[in-house]
């Protein structure tokens, strides 16, 4: 599902991201990226989605070569990949209702599946008695349900976590895990990116942790040092 | 690719309320430019027109000496039947110098007209070339310059280009001014488009995010500068139209002087130029948030 082969990433010159790293995911797998801040797990996760450019080697996604993909193929390829993040990155104006439709809308998903598919979503994510609050009205675990309901809603192959627990208290954190975990069983591919060694302990799911820009751990079952 | 037209009214309504102070100045901005490339078209389709009225008439005038003997005139007359550059003539005689002035400068005011009497105006001798060439009028005015009881000449060419070098003069500057205002507007309606789209950042990363295409972000924006371009150009061709009902109304009134009746221009050519207008508009709107967008989004 996901490939690198020895892909380098450069940030202005200078600053070394990523050094031949190479690994491969598999369909419906849960990875943990681990290492310490400046490591690299952000521009891992930003490279599969097509936000960053590797500077030399090649990136597969669902079967793709994302590097020679065309600039006006990306949005489509990003209909695929489901991305959610520390700071949820929710629109304050706009209810949760129409924070997680507007993810159908400009992607031009026709009005009824809209109407369909979001109060579906909002269900799955235990939302559905808060559908009209606005943003600053939930509590953060609430508002990261949000979010994962606005990655989830158009059933992406991939979803790729940025420490989504960071803002989060752990019995919050707990019940979020829990709700990736669903999602990943429906046979969507989990990529988190995360710092929280209790979570990545108890889980025991595969492992790659990252040091300066390099892999120097992956460990299927693995914990977090 | 799928967009229902909801979306990009609601989304275009709403970035035009968004930003009124900054959409004001551009559309404001592009309307005054607009005006000004307008009335400087206006200038030379007037100039154009008078051109053309001469040139299908009258290019020379011999006006003669009040007291022109008969014999003088005689060779005069004799001159013009054989000069074979010209294809017609016709005399105006005193009384009819007259008549004429009365009735088209002062119709209205019997006090002036009966202070003027015929042997004040001269006669003359309105001259048609046969070919409209101005080098072979030039020669065949000069030839009648030095004939005995001529007082002058007067070419149509004479008066037309001291217009044209006076409107030239006018035009450049007005175009120049619209230009650099044209600049300006096309700054600001980028400038404009710029802001709006700051202040959607977090919806245009999210739309990014969940794979909306560029297209799909780029054209309420786009729309939204379309609209500023149009309306200004609008307001622009509005005062245009304004401008030439005008001095039309000028020229109609009674002491306006007859030459510049050729300067009119119908109102054909003034929707002309308002399309035109409309058209730079449109392009300028769609140019300056087309390039707002394309560096924003950097697609």
């Amino acid at each position: 599902m996901i490939k690198l082969e020895d892909v380098t990433k450069v940030y202005k010159g200078e600053v070394l991201a990523l050094r031949d790293a190479s690994c491969d995911i598999q369909r419906g797998e849960f990875v943990f990226l681990v290492g310490q801040s400046g490591s690299g797990k952000s521009t891992f996760l930003r490279l599969l989605n097509k936000e960053e450019e590797p500077d030399s080697g090649r990136i597969y996604v669902a079967g793709k070569e994302i590097g020679s993909l065309s600039k006006w193929r990306v949005p489509r390829m990003r209909r695929q990949i489901g991305s959610i993040f520390q700071d949820f990155k929710l629109l304050p104006n706009k209810t949760v209702t129409q924070n997680v439709a507007f993810a159908l809308e400009v992607i031009g998903t026709p009005k009824h599946i809209i109407r369909d598919q979001v109060p579906a979503i909002l269900e799955l994510v235990g939302l559905h008695e808060k559908t009209h609050r606005f943003p600053h009205e939930l509590s953060g675990g609430e508002q990261q349900r949000v979010s994962i309901a606005r990655a989830f809603v158009n059933r992406p192959l991939i979803l790729l976590a940025d420490e989504p627990t960071g803002n989060l208290d752990p019995g919050t954190s707990v019940e979020i895990m829990r709700l990736l975990e669903r999602i990943n069983e429906t046979g969507t591919t989990v990529v988190m990116a995360t710092h929280d060694r209790g979570i990545v302990d108890t889980m025991r799911r595969r492992v790659i942790e990252l040091n300066n820009g390099e892999i120097v751990r992956d460990q299927a079952r693995g914990v977090y040092e | 690719m799928p967009m229902n037209v909801d979306y990009l009214v609601k989304e275009t309504a709403r970035n035009l309320r968004r930003n009124l102070t900054l959409t004001l100045a551009s559309v404001l901005t592009v309307a005054v430019s607009l005006s000004l490339l307008g009335v400087a078209l206006l200038l030379q389709k007037g100039v154009n027109n008078a051109t053309d009225r001469w040139e299908n008439g009258v290019e020379f005038i011999i006006w003669v000496q009040p007291d022109i003997s008969e014999n003088q005139k005689n060779l005069l007359q004799t001159d013009l039947d054989n000069s074979t550059g010209i294809s017609s003539y016709r005399y105006v005689s005193q009384e009819e110098a007259l008549k004429e002035f009365n009735e088209d400068y002062f119709p209205d005011n019997p006090e002036i007209t009966q202070l003027v009497t015929a042997d004040v105006i001269p006669s003359s001798y309105r001259v048609i070339p046969a070919q409209l060439n101005a080098e072979a009028i030039e020669i065949i005015a000069s030839g009648f310059e030095a004939k005995p009881g001529v007082k002058k000449v007067v070419r149509a060419t004479d008066e037309i280009s001291k217009i044209e070098t006076a409107t030239d003069v006018i035009r450049w500057v007005v175009l120049g001014a619209g230009i650099i205002l044209l600049a300006t507007g096309l700054l600001l309606i980028l400038n404009t488009i710029r802001m709006a789209m700051f202040a959607r950042r977090r919806e245009i990363e999210v739309m990014k995010l969940v794979g909306a295409t560029n297209w799909f972000i780029l054209i309420p924006f786009m729309l939204e500068g379309t609209f500023h371009g149009i309306i200004g150009a609008a307001l622009g061709t509005a005062s245009v139209y304004g401008a030439n009902r005008a001095f039309e109304e000028w020229l109609s009134s009674d002491n306006v002087l007859n030459i510049l009746q050729s300067f009119a221009v119908g109102s054909g050519e003034v929707w002309e130029i308002g399309i035109l207008l409309l058209g730079i508009g449109a392009l300028v709107g769609s140019v300056g948030s087309a390039i707002a967008a394309y560096r924003f989004l950097d697609v």
